[in-house]
């Protein structure tokens, strides 16, 4: 490809201002001594420069209104479940150092009254355990239902 | 107030920053999501879900990116899934007919002086926008980044996931392919 070809297929560019500034002085330079490219470039700057002037198009103040709505609903629902997260999180911490708490004490009573339930005791220590792991599955199922309904409901809103 | 600080206040869940985010950017999203789409009804509502998909992220907006690229990148890909869906075509092939320019016409005010001056810009613009109308959905895209957003070539490759060679040389297509139609329309130069 000849020089005057490469400098030619810049011309657009050029008018577009997005040439390099090595770019931009070649092309300075060829335009000094090629009066087609000067044309050439001469039909592209009208493109460009309406191009430039197009009218913007408005949305209109409804939309705006419309979607400021709907984002606002969005981040309020957003700020719920991260409150509602937080709060999971405290309540799960809580019972996890309260079942953690209620192992040494129930060792502690049990043992002083081992000599009355001995008897009972592994018994006992079962039920608890159980009652324990009981409590959990309820709870874990407890929310997840929650979370289905609230999932429900989001949707049907 | 800075673009930067509307997004830190955002990110706290402060809806005032999102309307001052939204207010400052409405004219320019709307109008490259309907240079996108083409129909008012669906940049309309790609408008809505480009700002609720930026509730949604905000908080995974790296403060060091340029918010502008972001959005429109955010926008951009809505677009063409949007596209992708609707009319799978639309990506790739030109429009037959236009009718954008109406749209556009119908929504602007011209500030020329003269009843014929601005009857002339009017018929010129209405040329242009008919004419970029009808070209694929990457060459509309790239003009009205460049021109219409005086995004630089770099914006305009963040925006797009594309190198700056491949921007550059689209450009280059796209104003080829512009400039032809608009002598296949107007032979002689008449548009001008």
């Amino acid at each position: 490809m000849s020089e005057h070809d490469k400098i030619r297929e810049l011309l657009p560019l050029a008018a577009a201002d997005v040439l390099t500034s090595a770019e931009e002085k070649q092309v300075a330079e060829h335009l000094r001594s090629c009066i087609a490219c000067s044309n050439e470039l001469g039909a592209w700057r009208p493109i460009a420069s309406e191009l430039r002037r197009l009218p913007t198009p408005q949305p209109s103040s409804w939309l705006v209104q419309a979607t400021l709505a709907r984002a606002e609903a969005k981040l309020a629902e957003q700020a719920e479940h991260d409150w509602n997260r937080r709060v999971i999180i405290i309540v799960v911490a809580f019972a996890w150092l309260l079942t953690i708490a209620s192992w040494p004490v129930f060792h502690f009573v049990s043992g002083r009254l081992g000599s009355l339930l001995d008897s009972q005791f592994s018994h006992t220590w079962i039920s608890f355990a159980a009652f324990t792991a009981l409590g959990w599955v309820a709870g874990g199922v407890a929310a997840l239902m929650l979370a289905i309904r609230q999932r429900g409901e989001r949707r049907l809103a | 107030m800075a673009v930067d600080a509307d997004v830190v206040r955002l990110r706290r869940g402060d809806l005032n920053a999102l309307s001052e985010l939204i207010t400052r950017y409405q004219n320019r999203l709307y109008r490259y999501l309907l240079r996108m789409v083409r129909q008012p009804a669906e940049a309309e509502d790609l408008f809505q879900q480009t700002w609720l998909r930026v509730v949604e992220k905000i908080r995974s907006f790296d403060a060091s990116r340029n918010f502008d690229a972001w959005l429109f990148t955010l926008a951009r890909n809505l677009a063409i899934d949007h596209l992708r869906r609707i009319r799978p075509q639309s990506l790739d092939e030109p429009l037959a007919n236009s009718w954008l320019s109406e749209t556009v016409a119908t929504r602007t005010s011209s500030k020329d002086p003269t009843p014929l001056d601005r009857a002339l810009a009017a018929e010129r613009r209405t040329e242009i926008s008919e004419a970029m109308a009808a070209l694929p959905m990457t060459y509309r895209e790239v003009l009205t980044l460049r021109f219409e957003d005086e995004m630089k070539i770099e914006e305009i490759a963040q925006v797009t996931a594309a190198p700056v060679s491949t921007v550059k040389s689209r450009l280059q297509r796209s104003l080829e392919q512009l400039r032809y139609a608009l002598e296949v329309r107007y032979p002689g130069g008449t548009w001008q």
